[in-house]
């Protein structure tokens, strides 16, 4: 269920327009006599997207993503056409748990914008941020990667990551000496930074680990010297690298990186060699994956691809410092220069 | 006696603690009673759902065992049957099956027979190299109650115990059948194991919504404070069925719904809701916490028991155009049995936190709904200054109530009284709301889950020592006293009702009620 107004963007007509939002909710609890709506807000969730469609997709993806993180979501998209350049919407998102009477609603920010205009929505956003509560920025714009980016992106782009506590963006349609370049960038200047592509890789990096959790394994992960990382099409994606990274970031051993035919395009294996043992993960389908060692240990795990909601829900996981990314970010930007 | 929990060596520099889940340590686990329904329902289900969500470690092995003659292939038949009928909230997926199914085996025989011992060392040394378990053995003791003592004292004499890795022994409820009992069971079992080997299971302590209790109760600062005799009138905690026995009628009517919910599970709870903050969130703090809390139950004198404690037992009812037997009509049940399909009971805790405040705890089947809550109702106000007025009259002042939800709307509320909009000063009340599953969303582990793996890295945090069952037995057993020498007027409320008269008047003559009575 959904409730919409249209207002100029500005706060406190924005606020206003929230707070008669909930009201109506309210009136609605009265009329039935039970409560029927929970308010629910974690975090406030930026999402500055260059969709041509006012954000529709990143809408969706943060009405899944409420379930487990629930916010004040604030979308921010591109559209020239605008009337005045510049106009929100306020949506409550809300859903019923299987079985249960009450529904959970999280609001939701619509602002959309010409390029020109970016500049002027940041008062909008200060005033509308959650009062206490961490902001999250979720960059989808691809342009932010561009050595070309306009100074109008640049320059709004860089106000919103000074609000927030983290920014996540997603690299993989990007080379990647671009993206870690720019990541970099970011991280110089103390910022939290989070990669939707690496968060692909945890279901891959998981089960490998697994294997050296056992004590009692005689073969321990300094022995395996050489990694080959297999991927399908013309050029490892950031991904590529970042699995290569995170394998030899521990102990520097010599990693091939080799293109492979295989499901789809990116990460299609992974082998650890060592004298006495090779361990394999290798991509056996779209959604399955097989993990095997020649000393006959043999799995086979479901690994579907991780849906956009998956990532960030993820991502939103870890809203501090994550030493493990920054170690294999590291590395990564080596392998890639 | 001192529980330490091992963390493993840091061999593995690939670990990511803040995306992996928890480690756990390569195992074999033995199922004894694994053609049972607790294995079929919930053990291998939850064993399937943390090897799909990746949770358990690469090297790990389940042998079942029964006495039914059977080959690891049927008993994998039966096993994906089961896992595919019972498995919740997650798809069931053929390719995961086969990988998963690789490490199920089963060793047929008898527990009281030493063959089977012998036979069950041999396969647990094969895994050992086969399936790298390290030597790791998690025993699982799904069997009847009455073979606790001696698959233990078989897996003592035949040194499983004793391999290179570490041995733990899971034991399901009820352990034993009163306070003389539990002691023996105690003394068999340590003649084999030491206290830190053993986990006594009781599931309710591994639902996510009685751990959030201890999250509620110490990772804030604003309720602790008014968590004592001073602003707390009294407590109810209540477990209540719609449904019957279930077939179980013959076991049930020797256990009663005293021995079955209070002595274990609700005692657990209620020491979770008033046991003092410990100085560390560690087992061994937690739980000399929850058992110094249950020591301090007071133990009701044999005349106290009357006034204190009130059996039922539902009888035939028709409820929505359905007709319900009583308990005495059930399969399996005694026409004359005296079993207590309800019980409420009136404790005090003796010490400074809770002197004077009267917790009210009842469980039953058949009754109008099933629910399992805690309701902390707080003293009111010194002094009434607003008039809760109504077209019908003024309302009786409601005091603040907290609500702890365990089933099935997981979550909390707090009611309290607030201005109607208009002129004038009318109240009334309102709550606000936090829902557990709805707030994030994501999948609750089963409290199998959750358990199994807590045993299987080393965490006995929800589990109940020897002490906790000690010391629960001992305040249920003067009631049991009493009951095993009364005969009573039984049934005493009709299915679909909330229990006996008894039991409200257990209630009034505190000046109090049952919230839904």
């Amino acid at each position: 269920m959904s409730t919409s107004v249209i207002f100029p963007a500005q706060p406190e007509q924005i606020l206003k327009g929230l707070s008669r939002l909930w009201t109506s909710f309210g009136q609605e609890e009265k009329q039935q006599g039970k409560p029927t709506v929970l308010r629910a807000c974690a975090m406030t969730l930026i999402v500055a997207t260059d969709e041509t469609d006012n954000g529709f997709e990143s809408s969706q993806v943060l009405s899944e993503l409420m379930h487990e993180h629930p916010s004040r979501g604030i979308v921010l998209s591109v559209n020239e056409q605008v009337e005045g350049g510049l106009e929100a919407r306020i949506v409550a998102q809300c859903w019923k748990p299987f079985g249960k009477a009450q529904q959970i609603c999280c609001e939701q920010i619509e602002i959309t914008a010409t390029r020109k205009n970016w500049p002027t929505i940041i008062p909008t956003i200060i005033g509308i941020t959650v009062a206490d509560l961490p902001v999250v920025l979720w960059c989808r714009q691809a342009e932010s990667f561009s050595p070309n980016c306009s100074n109008e992106l640049r320059s709004s782009l860089e106000s919103l990551m000074n609000l927030a506590h983290k920014t996540i963006v997603d690299s993989r349609a990007e080379p990647p000496s671009l993206a870690f370049g720019t990541l970099t960038a970011w991280k110089a200047q103390g910022r939290l930074v989070g990669d939707l592509e690496w968060a692909r890789l945890t279901p891959w990096r998981q089960p490998i680990s697994q294997i050296f959790d056992n004590p009692a394994r005689e073969n321990r992960f300094s022995s395996f010297t050489d990694i080959e990382v297999a991927y399908a099409g013309d050029t490892p994606s950031p991904s590529v690298v970042y699995m290569a990274a995170w394998l030899s970031a521990p102990n520097g051993a010599r990693i091939s990186l080799v293109r492979a035919r295989g499901f789809g395009q990116g990460l299609q294996r992974v082998r650890l060699h060592s004298q006495s043992e090779d361990i394999t993960m290798e991509r056996i389908s779209d959604d399955t994956v097989h993990l095997y060692s020649t000393n006959g240990r043999e799995r086979t795990y479901n690994l579907p691809e991780l849906s956009l909601h998956s990532l960030m829900d993820e991502e939103l996981a870890v809203l501090g410092p994550d030493p493990t990314f920054d170690a294999a970010f590291a590395r990564a930007k080596e392998l890639a220069s | 006696m001192s529980v330490v929990v091992q963390p493993l060596p840091e061999i593995n520099p690939l670990q990511d603690s803040l995306r992996f889940d928890r480690r756990v340590p390569p195992c074999a686990i033995v199922i004894f009673g694994a053609n049972g329904d607790l294995t079929k329902r919930k053990l291998i289900p939850a064993l399937y759902r943390l090897f799909y969500e990746r949770r358990i470690s690469e090297n790990f092995a389940v042998i079942g065992n029964s006495r039914t003659a059977m080959s690891d292939d049927q008993f994998r038949d039966r096993m994906k049957e089961s896992v595919s009928k019972f498995l919740e909230d997650a798809p069931f997926d053929e390719d995961l099956w086969r990988s998963f199914a690789q490490s199920l085996f089963y060793v047929p025989g008898n527990v009281n027979d030493d063959a089977l011992f012998e036979n069950l060392g041999s396969k647990l040394r094969q895994l050992e190299t086969s399936h790298q378990t390290a030597g790791n053995t998690l025993f699982y003791l799904s069997t009847q109650p009455s073979y606790y003592a001696e698959v233990v004292q078989h897996i003592g004499a035949h040194k499983l115990n004793r391999t290179k890795g570490w041995c733990r022994v899971i034991i399901e409820k009820p352990f034993g059948h009163d306070l003389a009992s539990a002691r023996k069971l105690n003394d068999d079992i340590h003649q084999v194991l030491d206290e830190p080997s053993i986990y006594r299971i009781d599931h309710y302590l591994g639902k996510e919504t009685v751990q959030n209790i201890l999250a509620f109760r110490f990772g804030n600062g604003i309720f602790e404070p008014l968590w004592n005799r001073r602003y707390i009138n009294h407590v109810q905690i209540t477990a209540a069925e719609s449904i019957g026995v279930e077939g179980r009628g013959g076991y049930y009517q020797e256990a009663g719904a005293l021995r079955d919910m209070i002595q274990n599970h609700l005692s657990q709870v209620m020491a979770t809701v008033t046991m003092e903050p410990p100085a560390v969130f560690d087992a061994n703090a937690v739980r000399d916490e929850r058992a110094k809390l249950l020591r301090a139950v007071r133990v009701m004198k044999h005349e106290d028991v009357p006034n204190n404690a009130v059996p039922g037992q539902y009888g035939p009812a028709n409820v929505g155009g359905q007709n319900i037997p009583g308990f005495r009509q059930e399969e399996g049940v005694d026409p004359n049995a005296q079993t207590d399909t309800y019980a409420a009971v009136t404790y005090f805790i003796d010490n400074w936190r809770w002197a004077g405040v009267p917790f009210y705890i009842r469980s039953g089947k058949r009754m109008p709904k099933r629910v399992t809550d805690i309701a902390i109702q707080f003293t009111a106000p010194p002094l009434s200054l607003f008039k809760q007025e109504t077209k019908a009259g003024l309302l009786s002042p409601r005091p603040n109530l907290l609500i702890l939800r365990i089933q099935p709307e997981e979550g909390i509320s707090l009611r309290f009284l607030s201005k109607s909009p208009g002129s004038g000063m009318r109240l009334r009340p309102v709550s606000m709301d936090f829902n557990y599953g709805s707030s994030f969303g994501e999948r609750t582990p089963t409290a199998y889950e959750t358990l199994l793996l807590d045993a299987m890295i080393g965490d006995p945090t929800l589990y109940t020592r020897q002490d906790m069952v000690e010391a629960s037995w001992q305040v249920v057993q003067p009631i049991l006293d009493v009951w095993g020498v009364t005969k009573f007027d039984f049934p005493n409320y009709p299915a679909g009702s909330w229990g006996p008269k008894a039991a409200d008047e257990m209630l009034a003559r505190r000046g109090h009620a049952w919230r839904n009575a």
